[in-house]
């Protein structure tokens, strides 16, 4: 039974996992940007609700309401400024480009906001469990985050195959030039993209100020490459993969746990090699975004 | 199985063979709907474009000749708005569309082919042409689903709707890409070597498709190296050599300019039309008139 609660606790941790990582796939698939601030994007999400509650004493779990407009607000802006400049300029341009993002991030955080160690207070609901039976214990927080992480991906995928505007950014996806053939104007195409995926990556970096104590370092320290690896395990551009992907990194790092607690991490890693080494387009092949 | 092409032509039946004589007129009587007005575009040494002034009038049907690096294509990228001119200006329906981007002049009423057939591969052939009935074509809803079916029937793609554009084969990417353009509503169509590559059955069902599209009294300006192809459709042929027009009139007249000669002199393709006189039809489209590849 120990082991099955591992899977569970896996599952669940895997939906963070992979609420993280979609903001990640979707940049990557829309326009081939890799965006190495990705964590640390995150963790001003969580600042700035940090800000919001302080402010205004809304519960800190409605925080979202106002963050990820802000957020998504700030990626439409920042795609049509920072890094629509840098993508003209080149594909490396635009990496080094989110690197030094990542560090300026970083490094503001710490400088105004010191590098102590916050969170996002919740009240009991950061305790509160229910069980089934003796050995499964599931906290009402944890299995939020894995529905909302379904929800966004689920939402997201419906959204990109089925609506007018989810067609106009798969167009451009596959063939930007041709995409400006058919009457789109692919920079705000990008922004849109962009602004999704900074409204997904705002509500992952609230979840996970919400489920355990973040600072200034942890974006890069322990957000982006798991995210990364999620995206990688699951395939690049395809949310579906990215789902899975997470959740299978969660189940890994879970299962891993369970020999030892320094096996943690130690097990996704094993399995993100494994899959680069036997799977290296990742578990879902087909292109679904591009 | 009946053919869709020829039976989308049928439809608009004898207004399309006709078409060719209304495309002649246009140029002088009514206003112009594209200007180009001392166009100049080079890359490096290479002149694509050398002081070019053109108007096309609504409801042209223009053929463009030429060699290899003439600036054909480069002409339709200036037109197109994926190239800007480096002097010049260039107005179309009107307005000055110099500074315009691809997008916008896509909005405004020109659609566009490429000569490499560049669809969404991963979309179907039904999203391919709703994307550009939506975008480009500004419709919304139930009547955008409408258009884009309207579209499918008459570029003979109906069977091919739910397949993925990357599993069709030439000619019908050769459609896609005519089907396309014609869903973004133009008001003015640029078709870049649609015909290249295809058999001569399959080149005579292009030519039906674009004289069915011209009797709709959309303008279009077609780039083509099947020269049978073009003489047989369009009422106006340009030559373009070095970035410059070198001929511009009646096909038979064009091609029969010295310096319309001299540029093709020694080619199969000059050779064997002055042996051939005058093209009745399609059908005489032979595979000697094709560009080698």
């Amino acid at each position: 039974m120990t082991w099955v609660n591992a899977v569970i606790q896996g599952v669940m941790l895997g939906g963070l996992y992979a609420l993280f990582a979609c903001g990640l796939s979707l940049m990557f698939g829309v326009m081939k940007v890799i965006n190495l601030a990705h964590g640390d994007l995150a963790m001003v999400a969580a600042y700035i609700a940090l800000g919001v509650v302080t402010i205004t004493h809304v519960p800190a779990v409605w925080s979202f309401v106002l963050v990820v407009p802000i957020f998504a607000a700030l990626g439409y802006v920042l795609q049509r400024t920072l890094l629509q400049a840098s993508l003209n300029r080149g594909v490396i341009t635009t990496l080094l480009v989110t690197f030094g993002l990542s560090v300026v991030i970083e490094n503001a955080l710490q400088q105004f906001l010191s590098a102590n160690s916050r969170e996002l207070n919740i009240g009991s609901l950061v305790s509160d469990s229910f069980s089934i039976g003796s050995q499964i214990t599931i906290a009402y927080l944890d299995l939020a985050i894995l529905v909302v992480a379904v929800a966004v991906l689920l939402g997201l995928q419906y959204f990109l195959s089925s609506s007018r505007s989810g067609r106009m950014i798969r167009a451009v996806a596959d063939d930007r030039e041709a995409a400006q053939l058919s009457g789109i104007n692919y920079r705000h195409v990008f922004g849109i993209a962009t602004a999704i995926a900074f409204g997904t990556v705002a509500l992952a970096g609230l979840a996970y100020g919400m489920y355990t104590q973040f600072d200034p370092t942890t974006g890069t320290t322990a957000l982006l490459l798991y995210a990364f690896e999620a995206v990688v395990i699951g395939g690049l551009g395809s949310l579906w993969g990215t789902l899975a992907g997470g959740i299978l990194l969660g189940v890994a790092q879970q299962v891993g746990a369970q020999y030892h607690a320094a096996d943690q991490v130690l097990a996704g890693q094993l399995l993100f090699l494994i899959i680069l080494v036997l799977r290296p387009q990742g578990i879902t092949s087909r292109r679904e975004l591009a | 199985m009946p053919d869709p092409a020829t039976a989308g032509q049928a439809g608009t039946g004898v207004a399309g063979a006709v078409a060719p004589a209304t495309g002649v007129a246009g140029t002088g009587a009514s206003p112009a709907l594209l200007e180009l007005d001392a166009v100049c575009k080079s890359f490096g040494k290479v002149v694509v474009a050398d002081n070019l002034s053109l108007a096309v009038g609504e409801a042209d049907l223009v053929g463009i000749v030429g060699p290899n690096g003439a600036g054909k294509s480069s002409l339709f990228g200036l037109i197109a708005g994926d190239l800007a001119p480096s002097s010049g200006h260039i107005r179309f329906a009107g307005k000055g569309v110099t500074k315009a981007d691809a997008a916008a002049r896509c909005r405004l009423g020109i659609g566009r082919t490429f000569q490499v057939p560049k669809p969404f591969g991963a979309m179907t052939v039904f999203e391919n042409v709703l994307v550009a009935v939506q975008q480009g074509g500004g419709l919304r809803g139930r009547s955008s689903y409408a258009a884009a079916v309207e579209v499918l029937e008459r570029t003979g793609l109906a069977a091919d709707v739910n397949l993925p554009a990357e599993r069709l084969r030439l000619l019908s990417r050769k459609r896609l890409e005519v089907a396309r353009a014609i869903a973004t509503r133009p008001k003015l169509l640029l078709l870049d070597e649609v015909a290249g590559g295809l058999t001569d059955p399959e080149v005579a069902q292009l030519a039906g498709i674009v004289r069915a599209i011209s009797a709709e009294g959309i303008a279009i300006i077609w780039i083509e190296h099947v020269v049978h192809a073009l003489t047989a459709t369009v009422g106006r042929l340009l030559c373009l050599s070095g970035g410059l027009i070198i001929g511009d009139g009646e096909p038979e007249a064009v091609l029969a300019m010295p310096a319309v000669r001299e540029v093709f002199l020694g080619t199969e393709v000059t050779a064997e039309l002055r042996a051939a006189g005058p093209v009745t039809g399609p059908a005489a489209v032979s595979a000697a008139g094709r560009e080698p590849v």
